[in-house]
């Protein structure tokens, strides 16, 4: 397993999306998997969120500051921060991202966003 | 969608070679096939669920879950340990049986927690265990889902 490939500042924005997720999960109400996590997980709701939301802080801050001055903008007004791009369809605002993005070999070595939405885009393998 | 189509004979190992709760993670997810990079990243994912609280349910069962960027679909993984290892599961009993299952982080079709219901209503049934002990290939396994979870 080896992520030498990638960006680390994607890395870590790749880690906090997903952990965004499942905060939003322990966070939703009789629909969501909160009561299935306590049921039968038996997960302290209350601590796992606030050490989901601690550790999401914590990598925010490991993010550059041109990166992390973005994503705070994004962020309160959006569930993901970072949207796949599938088939050069970036999945945020269902735009077709340029060829030259959606592409390209080195495309995980960079942080991208997609010129139209904005958000940071990952593209799909 | 019932448990049986979400699984294929690649996605199933009954001899799992992990020894600790990190290989036997990244065993499971090497069974999805996926590149490096997306094993990478969801291995770190189910970790930090991992960190919130075991997913061991007991009697000798585990069901890692998580939602990850990294997959377009939901996607299942079964392996088996007949040793058993460590993976701090609430029973503090080992863990023979594990059932991965991941998530893309919105689905159209939201199967996710209905799919995360069932596995764990069909972990608990109480023979369980012992007739997944007893499987001897995939295709045995795929064939009790095909009975037993409808």
């Amino acid at each position: 397993m080896s992520n030498t490939l990638l960006n680390p500042q994607l890395s870590i924005l790749l880690e906090i999306q997903d952990m965004r997720a499942q905060l939003r999960e322990l966070s939703s109400g009789e629909d969501g998997s909160a009561p299935m996590e306590e049921e039968h997980f038996n997960i302290d709701l209350d601590e796992a969120r606030l050490h989901l939301q601690e550790k999401i802080d914590e990598m925010v801050a490991e993010l550059s500051p041109q990166i992390r001055a973005r994503y705070n903008r994004i962020a309160p007004n959006r569930d993901r921060v970072v949207v796949p791009v599938i088939h050069g369809v970036c999945y945020g605002c269902f735009v077709s991202i340029p060829t030259a993005t959606a592409g390209d070999q080195g495309v995980h070595q960079v942080v991208r966003t997609c010129e139209n939405c904005g958000s940071f885009i990952y593209v799909k393998p | 969608m019932t448990l049986r189509e979400l699984f294929t004979s690649q996605s199933v190992e009954l001899s799992l070679k992990a020894e600790t709760k990190d290989e036997v993670l990244k065993e499971l997810i090497e069974l999805l096939g996926l590149d490096s990079k997306s094993e990478g990243i969801l291995f770190k994912t189910l970790k930090r669920r991992e960190n919130l609280g075991s997913t061991g349910i007991g009697k000798g069962i585990a069901i890692p879950h998580c939602r990850s960027l990294v997959v377009n679909e939901l996607r299942l993984a079964y392996g088996r340990k007949p040793e058993g290892l460590d993976f701090q599961a609430i029973d503090d009993a080992p863990v023979h049986n594990f059932f991965l299952i991941v998530a893309p982080p919105l689905e159209v079709s939201n199967q996710y927690l209905p799919v995360l219901g069932k596995i764990a209503q069909f972990a608990k049934d109480p023979d369980i265990p012992d007739v997944l002990a007893g499987l001897e290939s995939p295709e045995d396994f795929l064939k009790l889902l095909e009975d037993r979870a409808p």
